[in-house]
């Protein structure tokens, strides 16, 4: 074995155990539903922890016989990524069914043992590299960081290369060559199967053996079911998988008047993982057809008259786009973060606002808030549309989603970029009791008695139509003559105006809610803070304004409500449940129950080796700084998705830098003395607790700023941070040192983590990121005060360090 | 030798005929455990407060296990939606009662259904006496649910395989429409095929289960009115979340 040989397998199997975490991320996305992906999170650890587990339990082994393990373990980790991915494929899962169908379970615990599986191999490669070599375990660790730095690049760069399906066979082919270079002075045998291995992983790459099983009740397996369906184009990347099928039965018309009669475009439908994302429709050729946008809700702001310039958020498949051009506008600038989503619009030139299309659109393909942020130009109208599909703003599948583009923070931004006598105009699906109306309208209400306090009582106009409702609002204060126009406007189209300048008492003419709840929150609204307050408490489901720290407009049910949903029959939770929130929390159970298990059968078996008192010291520094550490991941993810726009960038740039800058500090960390380990706990603690109260202000800053520019000052930002957090692991390991203390370590470091993903992401939504960044900060301090203590116990092992 | 060739061939016939019987009795205790299961469901809708009469010796009567998957029978009465393929569920028994309630059916009713599934709700309407046109767009749903409905004796349902857009013109106007498949707007020919007086109902949600229900009513001047309900089952769970 070289010197450089070790390190080397440990960042090309770390990459690529990373790399397939990221991957199966965006796998469960489209397989399954966007908050699977904690699940994805959870095998990882969980894999890491069992392992640590398994070599806790195999006991004291002679030193060849663990290089003998290290060396099959690195040709494991392949065939390990290879099986897991191939037949996780083969269980037929419908985790819909998990709450009334018993067999779902076992199906859903092999998935999770298929998928940890790889996980586990890996990481006994590690941890049987830091039992062989103790006295690198900073030089190692750090080895591990790095590559798994390099995996998260791996996996983004991939998923830009490869369709979904054919990216996850790439981790394998990178575990492959660190198979490979694990093998250094060993039998010629070994070096031939790492090299057949290394053939075996390319052929899967070129050919994978498995397929995406999409769960069937998704919108892309059910239109291409369609009679004379066809796929007609398909676009990869980490921002989703774009798909446009073209079907003669599928429609988009989203909350479309009932009193319409005409006739609707040819239109192809897109999706965003496999979910619909709108409609390419061929507006352009037919006049008629495009009479139909008048007749939606979000045309309500035409109404007031034909805009000079109009800005939409959220722009996607164009339909709004061509709404305002249909509508007069002079200029439309367009606003979309996913290049694929505007590429597939422009299904035919016809239909594309980008080729061949009208003049005066701007498109900006990027986050809108920096757009926001960076424009000095003054609008008209800027509009929001109502954005995913009904049955899911009805089911709350995106309830766990970070969205930037309601909060408080946002609302205000785009009141400053309206013109004197500018409109903003937001429209959302109404579900019963209406949820995500309510928080529009009291965020919105937020937002002007920030930016235009006096525009409260006659700036805002709420409507309701079967479906959706709109909220108008103008800082300069809706005329009795616009007014006038918005009622005649909503009558022909059978929408009621639930609010506006002058509503005397709750009216309805032609939607009928069996309690006038719009009306009511924004009589709240209009009363004062108070009044909003009392509101928010009475209220059944969470409603309060969404912010930059606390960014989930679409999570509606409170904590202590699940509770009652469980204690209750499961059939009448069924309109009110989250299934994302539900997901979160069932993951967390699960972490909890897998890691107790694992951690009480090897604490019951090995506590007495370790010496009175020496095994929960152990656990207790280790675990700490698990949680610590994936509660500060979590927490700078979430604010830097604010940052750069989108979760993957955020999700990619906060992994990087904490990982490749932690591996820097931990193998600095060699050069350390093991006694000053408590000290780097402290100043994490300090560093966070800064963070927690000024990074939030910081990204507020840099938002005008060019998306690379804004990447490199985050991760200059986060890297003396994630270089500290880089020391706790291998300075622990050299102060609380003892029989099985590395595998107990592990152990205990990687069930903590387990945990964390979830718990850190219910925090998250619950309390905001500061207090995750604060909490983080909390254990650290705690893990800090333990090293010193056991360092004091061993006053020995320390004067060897 | 003739008493002993009745011999041999009683022995050889006893275990077929053993076997027979004891499938025959199988069967009837299965039918019998299904009919409790359902007359439990009933009692369990009744309690949620469906009070029509019709609806529910509708939903007394009609085998709801010989409309899920053979896999999925033993939670046919469950109190859930269940998948039957091609993405599509059978909703919540509580649901369909629910629905079947408001669209106040009466023997001899025409009504159009969207989005055919699996043919329970056809055959619970049909079971009340309406005369029932439904529509399906996947084929393979639509002729199992035909065969389905027809093997049970529900003669009154025609199922056609097409596009739910343009409703059934030919058979227009209806007393009452349900649309199972809304994706967001409602088809303007539906509307249009609904008599002045008409009823219509439409679940939204996805495949949890419904979690708005929208009901549209056409007056006798062909002018439309909605109103979104939370079925009262609910109601009781909102006391739970504040």
């Amino acid at each position: 074995m070289t010197r450089y040989s070790r390190p080397l397998a440990i960042a090309l199997i770390s990459a690529s155990t990373l790399s397939y975490e990221i991957l199966l991320v965006r796998i469960f996305a489209i397989e399954q539903f966007h908050h699977f992906a904690y699940m994805a999170i959870g095998v990882a650890m969980l894999g890491f922890g069992a392992s640590g587990t398994l070599l806790a339990l195999a006991g004291r082994r002679p030193e060849a016989q663990l290089e003998r393990w290290y060396s099959r373990s690195a040709l494991a980790t392949p065939l390990a990524l290879i099986a897991s991915a191939t037949l996780v494929h083969l269980v037929p899962l419908d985790a819909t069914q998990l709450l009334w169908d018993s067999g779902q379970w076992p199906r859903l615990a092999a998935v999770y043992l298929l998928l940890a599986l790889p996980f586990g191999v890996g990481s006994l490669l590690i941890l049987l590299s830091l039992t062989l070599e103790p006295e690198r375990a900073g030089t190692l660790y750090g080895a591990s960081f790095l590559g798994a730095g390099l995996g998260t690049a791996l996996a983004v760069a991939v998923l830009w290369l490869a369709l979904p399906n054919r990216a996850l066979a790439a981790p394998a082919l990178v575990a492959a060559l660190g198979a490979l270079a694990a093998q250094s002075g060993v039998k010629i045998r070994y070096k031939a199967a790492a090299w057949a291995i290394i053939l075996f992983a390319a052929a899967v790459y070129v050919k994978p053996l498995w397929r995406l099983q999409m769960i069937p009740y998704k919108g892309l397996p059910q239109v291409e079911a369609y009679p004379q369906a066809r796929r007609i184009a398909e676009r990869s990347s980490p921002l989703g998988w774009v798909v446009a099928v073209e079907a003669d039965a599928f429609r988009h018309a989203p909350g479309l008047s009932l009193a319409f009669r005409g006739t609707f475009p040819r239109q192809a439908a897109l999706f965003v993982d496999g979910e619909v994302a709108g409609a390419a429709s061929d507006w352009g050729g037919n006049s008629t057809a495009r009479a139909l946008l008048d007749w939606l809700p979000t045309a309500m702001p035409y109404a007031l008259g034909k805009p000079e310039g109009v800005l939409v958020l959220g722009a996607g498949d164009g339909m709004e786009v061509w709404s305002a051009l249909a509508h007069g506008a002079d200029r439309v600038v367009a606003s979309e973060l996913n290049p694929q989503l505007v590429e597939l619009g422009a299904w035919s030139t016809d239909a594309s606002p980008v080729r061949g299309g009208p003049a005066p659109v701007d498109w900006v393909i990027g986050d809108a808030r920096a757009y926001v942020a960076r424009s000095e130009e003054r609008f008209e109208l800027i509009t929001l549309g109502a954005g995913h599909g009904l049955g899911a703003a009805a089911a709350g599948v995106h309830a766990l989603n970070e969205d930037f583009l309601h909060t408080v923070e946002a609302y205000v931004s785009y009141l400053e970029h309206l013109t004197d006598n500018g409109v903003l105009s937001i429209t959302r699906w109404l579900t019963v009791p209406p949820r995500s109306n309510v928080r529009v309208i009291l965020t919105v209400a937020e937002a002007l008695r920030r930016a235009a306090p006096a525009a409260l009582a006659d700036g805002m106009v709420v409507a309701r139509s079967w479906a959706t409702s709109t909220v108008l609002v103008k800082p300069s204060g809706f005329a009795p003559e616009e007014v006038a126009k918005l009622k005649s406007w909503a009558e022909l189209r059978r929408f009621d105006l639930d609010w506006y300048p002058g509503t005397g008492q709750h009216e309805t003419q032609f939607n009928v809610l069996d309690e006038p709840t719009l009306f009511e929150a924004m009589s709240a609204a209009v009363a004062g803070t108070d009044s909003i307050s009392a509101f928010v408490a009475a209220y059944p489901f969470h409603v309060a304004v969404a912010t930059d720290s606390r960014p989930y407009p679409h999570h509606f049910l409170r904590a202590r409500s699940l509770l009652g949903f469980l204690r209750g029959n499961r059939g009448a939770m069924l309109p009110f449940a989250e299934w994302g929130y539900v997901a979160l929390v069932a993951t967390l159970a699960q972490s909890v129950l897998f890691a107790a298990v694992l951690m009480l059968v090897p604490a019951a078996l090995r506590a007495g080796e370790m010496g009175r008192g020496g095994w929960w010291l152990v656990v207790v520094y280790f675990a700490s700084i698990g949680f610590a550490y994936l509660a500060a991941e979590v927490a700078a993810i979430q604010q830097l998705n604010l940052l750069l726009g989108h979760p993957v960038y955020a999700v990619a740039a906060v992994l990087s830098a904490f990982l490749v800058c932690s591996g820097i500090g931990s193998i600095w960390s060699d050069r350390r003395p093991a006694r000053s380990g408590w000290h780097a706990g402290v100043v994490i603690a300090l560093l966070l607790s800064i963070y927690a109260a000024l990074l939030l202000f910081l990204i507020h800053q840099l938002q005008p700023l060019h998306l690379a520019i804004r990447a490199l000052t985050a991760t200059l930002v986060l890297a003396p941070l994630a270089f500290l957090m880089g020391l706790p692991f291998p300075l622990g390991l050299r102060v609380l040192t003892g029989e099985g203390a590395v595998a107990w370590a592990w152990a205990a470091n990687g069930f903590a983590s387990v945990v964390a993903t979830p718990l850190a992401a219910l925090i998250a939504l619950d309390a905001g990121s500061p207090v995750l960044f604060l909490l983080a900060a909390a254990a650290y301090a705690g893990a800090g005060l333990t090293l010193r203590r056991a360092a004091r116990r061993s006053g020995a092992v320390l004067l060897q360090t | 030798m003739r008493r002993r060739i009745a011999a041999i061939v009683s022995l050889a016939l006893l275990p077929p005929l053993v076997g027979v019987v004891g499938a025959l009795k199988r069967q009837d205790s299965q039918a019998e455990r299904y009919e409790n299961e359902r007359l439990a469901m009933v009692r369990q809708i009744e309690q949620y407060g469906v009070r029509d009469s019709a609806t529910l010796a509708a939903m007394r009567s009609v085998p709801r296990h010989d409309f899920v998957p053979r896999e999925q029978r033993r939670r046919a009465y469950g109190d859930h939606p269940l998948p039957i393929g091609y993405g599509q569920t059978i909703s919540q028994p509580y649901i369909v009662a629910y629905m079947t309630e408001i669209l106040e059916p009466e023997p001899a009713m025409k009504i159009l259904e969207v989005g055919t599934g699996s043919g329970y709700q056809a055959a619970v309407l049909a079971d009340i006496g309406c005369a029932v046109y439904t529509i399906e767009i996947f084929e393979a749903l639509a002729d199992s649910a035909r065969l389905r409905l027809r093997r049970l004796g529900y003669d009154n349902v025609l199922v056609r395989h097409a596009d739910g857009h343009y409703g059934w013109e030919e058979a227009a106007p209806f007393d009452a429409v349900i649309v199972t498949a809304a994706a967001g707007f409602i088809p303007p020919a539906l509307v249009d095929q609904l008599k002045p007086g008409g009823r219509m109902v439409i679940p939204v949600g996805s495949v949890y289960g419904v979690q708005n229900l929208i009901f549209l009513e056409k007056d006798t001047s062909g002018d439309v009115r909605t109103r979104n309900l939370l079925p009262v089952r609910f109601v009781p769970m909102l006391k739970g979340l504040r």
